[in-house]
């Protein structure tokens, strides 16, 4: 399956109650298009969506927050996930779209291909780790995902998908716009 | 030195309710005092652009303040972080970083670039900053935390050595 196709099945199984946050590049796009609106679209910050989405749980302990990450994002900031395995915030997802590509920038490859994530993630002491490959679980993903989105505690869903080949549209909205649109919806 | 409980008081009472950032020695103190704080949550993070996403996390949940602790060595790190989502997204953050590489570092060489830079950097990248001084420390964080709620982007106080930990 594609990134995007799994984004999709996670729109399937979404309360509506979650704030997602997505990471730069094609994920952030795939998530507005994809997803329901407003979401936390990241357009820059490489490497951040973990801890963004940290800061997000531990203002917000009563509101669930998924982090949607690529697999270029998610290694260029992987001490975060230790922060996170230290933290435990009760309310955080995390599900990596791992193509195994900075797809965003035209397929070049990362180092993904070399890696066992759920040794790596079990290792920074991080009980909930799943990693799955989404080719072999198709029948079965959108159980997963809303598994890893409604089990309570901290949860880490690592997928490894097929290459998009479809480009979404930018996002039409300034990071400004963004921000206001999302604090907005909180509502609290 | 600053009143350290009197300096942490002074942030709580500013609705600052969480902090991160990497230690520097010249924070030592204030650390110490800010993780028994039942007031502000101290967030210790694995790198500075990191505590940045943190901070704007934290932010983007309700509205909700922090402010960061960082080496001038980290200023270095968060050039990304600051460009491309505070300041993009117009977020508030309260910086305080260190000071290293001035007289009293002479036998640091490895502070010695970045505390030549470390002004020109901030002015690159259009931080405004002051310098955090015992003597008028509550001046000049009431000018900075009033700039940074106007226009609701990050701002700096550099932090020499002795004003934040003996
Ligand atoms: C600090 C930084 N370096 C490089 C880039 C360029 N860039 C934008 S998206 C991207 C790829 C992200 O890869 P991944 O998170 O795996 O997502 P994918 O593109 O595969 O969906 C890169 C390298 C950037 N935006 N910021
Ligand atoms: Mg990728």
């Amino acid at each position: 399956m594609k990134g995007a196709e799994v984004i999709s099945k996670l729109n399937n199984v979404l309360s509506g109650e979650e704030l997602i946050v997505s990471s730069n590049g094609n994920v952030s796009r795939q998530a507005f298009h994809l997803l329901p609106q407003p979401q936390l679209y990241l357009r820059g910050s490489m490497g951040l969506p973990v801890p963004v989405g940290l800061g997000l749980a531990i203002a917000l302990p009563g509101k669930d927050i998924i982090v949607l990450t690529g697999d270029g994002n998610f290694l260029m900031g992987l001490s975060s996930m230790a922060t996170v395995a230290f933290l435990k915030p009760l309310n955080l997802k995390i599900i990596i779209l791992d193509n195994e590509l900075y797809s965003t920038t035209g397929g070049q490859e990362t180092v993904s291909s070399n890696m066992g994530y759920l040794e790596l993630v079990l290792g920074m002491g991080v009980q909930n780790i799943n990693s799955i490959d989404s080719i072999e679980k198709e029948d079965v993903i959108e159980k997963i995902l809303s598994d890893t989105i409604k089990d309570p505690g901290l949860q880490v869903l690592h997928i490894k998908v097929e290459e998009d080949t479809i480009n979404l549209e930018n996002i039409p909205w300034h990071p400004v716009e963004i921000k206001e649109r999302f604090l907005k919806q909180l509502d609290i | 030195m600053i009143d350290l409980q009197e300096f942490i008081s002074y942030l709580s009472d500013h609705d600052f309710t969480l902090s991160s950032g990497v230690p520097c020695s010249y924070f030592k103190d204030l650390l110490i005092n800010l993780e028994k704080d039942p007031d502000i949550y101290y967030v210790p993070a694995t790198r500075e652009d990191e505590a940045v996403g943190i901070a704007s996390g934290y932010f983007l949940g309700d509205g909700k303040k922090s402010f960061l602790i960082m080496q001038n060595s980290g200023l270095a790190n968060i050039g990304d972080a600051l460009t491309s989502l505070a300041q993009l997204y117009k977020i508030p953050i309260l910086l305080f970083v260190s000071y290293r590489g001035l007289e009293p570092d002479n036998d640091f060489p490895e502070h010695s670039i970045m505390g030549e830079v470390t002004e020109s950097v901030l002015e690159a990248y259009k931080v405004p900053y002051w310098n955090l001084e015992e003597s008028n420390w509550i001046k000049t964080l009431d000018l900075a935390i009033n700039k940074m709620d106007k226009t609701s982007l990050p701002v700096c106080l550099l932090v020499e050595k002795g004003v934040l930990s003996e």
